[in-house]
């Protein structure tokens, strides 16, 4: 007879080592710190002294999902755990879930209302609640008859917009009828989603035909990227970066009657060269990739957004006036206070 | 009656239905996952959309994930969700009922 669902506490060592034994002989094998620390809640259904299902919550994302399927009805361990955890993120107001999971559980995750936004040979990534995917796209603002222009999209983190994400918008405009630029949502970087998005705002308002977006749970997120805010081995950028590139593809294009991705050279981050890479091998021949050569200031040197966190950090404002749009230069000006306060809190501001 | 926000009731064990209630733009959305739903899909879409009607309820949209629920379950659990979604579960619809 199984136990009702209760909750473990991986803090304490015994508990985690059965839980950790547990998974492990269902073939679950990433432990690191950085993974389990971010879990909020652990559930489990124990039958005698077994552990026989569990499953943990982070933020929005159902994680380290595992059931025993030995003698009882195969799937009802599964929906009971499933539905444990949905109803504790559903009591917390949190409506809208993701789940990551191996390609083989895919089914059993939409048998209980989980719609597959992705699927790579191995992995796929599911959404469940409200609002979702679809109504993402509803609000995003379109234009008229669409389908038979040319649309033209770019995602960026902006952290802060600088003169080569001006050049590459400028780039874009100029070949499409209508260019879409998403800013990536998940706030991990110096300058908050909020700064962030109305610093693009600012620095694009001059161009007709370009619409700021924000990126939402979908593009580059802590949900399908989480390697580009944490530091990472190339094997899991690679296959965060084909989910991303996929759900791009696959939803945000289709829904959008996205024809172009805007991509930037990458000279000097590992991460995104590699996401470049990815990018131009996933998303043709339905969305073309067209990377433009990346803006370098007099002295020849790449304009990045890091150099100008790197400027702020070390004060040198007239530095920082050679690399950004003056809506920008004016904003740091404005904040450098409080900026150069989260540098000195400890604010990482050598990653993405 | 207006939905505030966004509520669930019901679960994914057997025998249960687990509805989600949302903001709906001008009618009444179903969205049904369920394993009768070839022979059930119009029957259970039927039940919830007149018992929201009953409570006043005509945009919404609901997410409804069946694990073959009997009626009464489904108007049960479509009732409990609409009220906490307008935020009146203080005042229970018996009349509905």
């Amino acid at each position: 007879m199984d136990s009702p669902v209760s909750e473990i506490h991986l803090r304490n060592p015994s508990d985690y080592k059965r839980w950790r034994n547990f998974l492990e002989s269902l073939d679950i094998h990433n432990f690191s710190d950085k993974e389990v620390q971010k879990i909020d809640t652990t559930l489990a259904i124990f039958s005698g002294d077994d552990l026989v299902a569990t499953g943990s919550l982070a933020g929005n994302t159902l994680k380290y999902i595992g059931v025993c399927n030995k003698d009882v009805v195969s799937g009802s361990r599964f929906n009971t755990i499933v539905s444990a955890l949905v109803s504790r993120e559903f009591q917390q107001g949190i409506f809208h879930l993701f789940v990551f999971t191996k390609i083989k559980y895919s089914a059993s995750f939409q048998h209980v209302g989980f719609n597959e936004l992705a699927h790579t040979d191995d992995a796929a990534v599911l959404e469940d609640g409200s609002p979702d995917v679809n109504d993402y796209l509803n609000d995003i603002p379109k234009i008229a008859d669409q389908k038979g222009k040319k649309i033209g999209s770019i995602v960026m983190n902006a952290n802060p917009f600088t003169s080569g994400h001006r050049f590459l918008v400028e780039q874009a405009a100029k070949q499409c009828d209508l260019v879409y630029v998403f800013v990536v949502n998940t706030d991990a970087s110096l300058f908050s989603t909020s700064e962030r998005f109305y610093l693009v705002k600012r620095g694009t308002a001059d161009l007709k035909n370009v619409i700021v977006v924000n990126g939402g749970d979908y593009m580059v997120s802590y949900v399908t990227f989480p390697a580009y805010f944490l530091a990472s081995s190339k094997d899991a950028i690679i296959y965060q970066t084909t989910m991303d590139a996929r759900i791009f593809k696959n939803i945000i294009a289709k829904g959008l009657n996205i024809d172009v991705r805007f991509i930037g050279t990458e000279p000097l981050s590992r991460t995104t060269s590699i996401y470049n890479q990815v990018l131009q091998r996933q998303l043709p021949p339905e969305v073309e990739v067209d990377e433009i050569e990346r803006q370098t200031t007099d002295g020849n040197y790449p304009i990045t957004a890091t150099a100008v966190r790197r400027d702020l950090k070390d004060n040198e404002l007239e530095e920082i006036k050679k690399l950004v749009p003056l809506s920008t230069f004016d904003f740091i000006k404005a904040n450098q206070a409080e900026l150069t306060k989260r540098i000195k809190e400890g604010m990482n501001i050598n990653g993405n | 009656m207006e939905i505030k926000s966004t509520a669930v009731a019901g679960t994914l064990e057997s025998s249960d239905i687990q509805i989600m209630i949302s903001k709906g733009s001008s009618d009444i959305q179903i969205d049904l996952e369920s394993d009768v739903k070839k022979e059930f899909g119009k029957q259970i879409n039927q039940v919830i959309s007149s018992t929201l009607q009953k409570m006043g309820i005509t945009a919404a949209k609901v997410k409804a994930v069946d694990k073959g629920a009997l009626d009464c379950v489904i108007k049960a659990r479509t009732i409990a969700a609409a009220q906490r979604a307008t935020k009146t579960t203080d005042k229970p619809a018996w009349e509905v009922l």
